[in-house]
């Protein structure tokens, strides 16, 4: 895997762009080319998601934090809280596994941003929800049941 | 032209808190519209927050994040007057922008 090689490359070349912004020089424009698989968020599967962003076989940790509502009323918004304790955590991921598109969501976290974040996801049904921390070339995973009594991805 | 992008950015000690507000329909291309025709998807795809011009969180987003997308982020080392920017991308190629200063919580 060289995810963390082309995470930091993409920092530094958005760093760049950055800088260009603060200047006024570049308009937001081609520095939002976010080095994302975007395959990943295409695929109909957890198990083909899970692969597309290396994480097929991550391993189980105590080290994440996750809060999510154990019974959703409204699947179109249920509130997500994850927090990774696991030590140079870089990445996270949210997987829904039985919507149209698991993949929900990634977030990279450069030094300076804790790796943690709320959002709020869409849920088609009851399902697991599935987090995974990348730190370094390793994924670790936690996952919770989610019981949705009205799904919120409109079919 | 859509709704401004809220952003609250507070400090308390050093960490910084953050939450950002993206007007955005998100819609994931899935749903039909009354007259039974598919609403085309419309989503963000990216969204990058910056400290001082220097991006900190990068997030690839797909369609099962809700409808105008509220995040809650943590940063380390900021300090009252620091600069606090977020950039975000649909698949459209539309784009929004904003920008905010922390101030002590």
């Amino acid at each position: 895997m060289n995810g963390r090689r082309n995470f930091l490359q993409s920092f530094g070349s958005a760093m760049a762009l950055g800088g260009l912004l603060g200047l006024g020089l570049l308009k937001p424009g081609p520095a939002l080319a976010v080095d994302f698989n975007r395959a990943a968020f295409d695929t109909k599967t957890a198990a083909d998601a899970l692969r597309l962003i290396g994480a097929a076989g991550a391993e189980t940790s105590r080290d994440i934090f996750l809060k999510v509502p154990e019974i959703a009323e409204n699947g179109a918004s249920v509130p997500v809280e994850v927090a990774s304790n696991i030590p140079g955590t870089t990445r996270l991921s949210v997987l829904v596994d039985k919507n149209p598109f698991p993949l929900a969501l990634q977030f990279n976290f450069a030094p300076g941003a804790v790796a943690r974040f709320q959002a709020r996801l869409k849920m088609a049904e009851t399902s697991r929800l599935r987090i995974v921390a990348t730190a370094g070339d390793k994924h670790y995973t936690v996952f919770r049941e989610v019981k949705v009594t009205v799904g919120g991805c409109g079919e | 032209m859509p709704d401004p992008i809220k952003i609250r950015a507070t400090v308390k000690g050093s960490d910084g808190e953050v939450r950002v507000l993206l007007p955005h329909p998100m819609e994931s291309g899935l749903r039909h519209d009354a007259s039974g025709h598919a609403m085309p998807a419309h989503y963000i795809t990216s969204v990058i927050l910056s400290l001082n011009g220097r991006p900190v969180i990068e997030g690839g987003l797909g369609t099962a994040v809700s409808a105008n997308p509220l995040f809650a982020f943590q940063l380390t080392g900021v300090k009252a007057g620091d600069k606090l920017a977020v950039a975000w991308l649909d698949n459209k190629g539309q784009r929004g922008s904003a920008e905010s200063t922390f101030t002590a919580a």
